[in-house]
């Protein structure tokens, strides 16, 4: 469903423009159906690699492709839902018209884009504010709405950049319990994470990203065999990208 | 069109609702009550200062409106990248960019057709008081140098549209337009002035001005086209051949800067 081709990003850093490696010949493939879970420290190219394949940064080399289309065609984004790390939405704006803005531009029909806010309002547990301008809620009601908005054409693909960042151990739980649900649904969901317990809970398979290189990729099964946890086994990738950097 | 809507909705309804229009507004409403304390002053050009003064307000409110709501407008989406929930649709970044344009246009039609409405009330309430002196009047030229001012200031937005799509900052976008705006109003004159013949400057203007002056006649807008106050406020007829040309200049200078801001919008990352 997600295919990552040999993908390779240097990104300009500060004021002077110093060119830094933020992805070296990334190859990933997420099959339908699959939750995967990127893991890696801050500044790893977790979220580079989201923004590539929404289509917000280009890559250098390689290509990338959402349900067998080009990440570069705006078609491959009707399938997929997208929620960024920190959202932010427009100030004067509902959650009521935020939806119809993601609705209508998925080519929804406004009777389907009513009934589905309706649904999704109630599962993020807006009803209440759902009227109100997007700049009077908390950082935790806009991540909601933001999480809603990604949801309403019903995507076959989600993808999260740091879905749990900034929440409440409510939203926390609101969010992992949409995650499972979505899961069931059979969707396939692609969501970065540094919160090791986040990747162990959701996925069906892992990555572990570190300086842009992916170190590792598998199930979390295989991952935690022999009785270590997702922390030990992050610790040694750590570790070892490290060695190798000092060697 | 049917991608367009939604943006250029959102975009509309992001500005109307933005407090700062409200302040404008506000603004605005001084002005038109200053305009009718002036204008009782001047007793015989009654008709000439309040028609001139009224469209001044229309057009400086109106500048006021592009300059610190329009650019936010689109600045403000790369500044806090709410830009990232517009282009994870299935939009292309043209189509983007021609979206918000057309919300930003309708903001401008909006608010510049309350405007010339308080504008009007204000014009009705001093030829009632003053019906003897508003005897070369004429709503037409008015609502003509309406629209053209209307005109003017979405050729004004389509530019900082174009600064927007290659600066980093919404600031440098507002400098910049700035700078166009006052550069787009002299421009006539300036030009007129140096190609005068050296005896009647009294000083010769060198090759390398000139040149400077003629290219810059020919990048920048020519805004002080869309300007016919004087017009309105003598009653005095404009050629309908003019006002032609002047709405084709127009928006020709609005699609090849909106073009060319898709254009470089095209390869634009939001890192």
């Amino acid at each position: 469903m997600i295919t990552i081709n040999s993908i390779s990003k240097e990104l300009k850093e500060g004021i002077t423009g110093k060119r830094v490696k933020a992805l070296e010949g990334l190859d990933l493939e997420i099959k339908q159906g699959e939750v995967f879970g990127f893991l890696g420290p801050n500044g790893a190219g977790k979220s580079t690699t989201i923004k590539i394949l929404m289509n917000l940064i280009f890559p250098d080399t390689g290509k990338a492709e959402i349900g067998g289309k080009n990440v570069q065609d705006p078609e491959a984004r009707k399938v997929v839902g997208y929620l960024p790390e920190n959202p932010y939405f427009y100030d004067y704006l509902t959650t009521d018209e935020l939806l119809w803005f993601g609705g209508r531009t998925a080519g929804m029909d406004p009777k389907s884009i009513s009934e589905r806010s309706d649904i999704l309002v109630q599962r993020v547990n807006l009803q209440n504010a759902r009227k109100r301008p997007l700049r009077t809620y908390s950082k935790g009601m806009v991540q909601r709405a933001g999480l809603a908005m990604a949801l309403i054409h019903d995507p076959d693909v989600v993808i999260l950049d740091e879905p749990m960042s900034g929440l409440d151990p409510i939203g926390r739980k609101m969010v992992g319990d949409m995650l499972i649900e979505l899961k069931g649904q059979g969707k396939t969901i692609f969501f970065s994470s540094h919160i090791l317990n986040d990747i162990e809970r959701f996925s069906d398979r892992a990555g572990i990203i570190i300086n842009g290189r992916l170190k590792r990729v598998d199930t979390l099964q295989n991952l935690l065999s022999g009785g270590m946890d997702l922390e030990d086994v992050f610790m040694r990738e750590v570790a070892s990208a490290e060695g190798g950097a000092a060697a | 069109m049917t991608i367009l809507w939604p943006i250029a909705l959102i975009t509309f309804k992001e500005g109307i609702r933005n407090r700062a229009i409200y302040g404008i507004t506000l603004v605005a409403l001084l002005l038109f009550g200053a305009t009718a304390l002036v204008a009782t002053m001047i007793p015989r050009d009654v008709g000439k200062v309040s028609v001139d003064m009224a469209l001044s307000t229309v057009s400086f409110t109106g500048l006021l409106i592009v300059l610190f709501v329009g650019i936010n407008l689109m600045a403000k989406d790369l500044d806090k990248r709410t830009i990232y929930t517009v282009l994870s649709r299935p939009i292309s970044r043209p189509q983007y960019i021609v979206g918000k344009f057309l919300g930003m246009t309708m903001l401008i039609i909006v608010t510049m057709s309350i405007l010339s409405l308080l504008a009007m009330a204000a014009i009705i309430m001093l030829k009632v008081l003053h019906a003897d002196y508003f005897t070369r009047f004429t709503w037409q030229a008015i609502i003509l140098a309406d629209c053209l001012i209307v005109l003017m200031l979405i050729v004004l937005s389509a530019v900082s549209f174009l600064f927007a799509s290659f600066t980093s900052s919404s600031f440098i976008t507002l400098v910049l337009t700035i700078i166009t705006y006052i550069i787009g109003q002299s421009l006539n004159g300036v030009k007129a002035l140096i190609e005068s013949p050296p005896q009647e400057l009294g000083f010769s203007v060198s090759p390398m001005t000139m040149k400077l002056v003629q290219a810059a006649y020919y990048l920048f807008p020519n805004l002080s086209l869309f300007d016919i106050k004087l017009q309105a406020s003598h009653a005095l007829s404009v050629q309908s051949s003019f006002v032609l040309w002047t709405m084709m200049y127009g928006v020709v200078y609005i699609v090849l800067s909106i073009s060319l801001a898709a254009l470089i919008f095209r390869r634009k990352e939001f890192p």
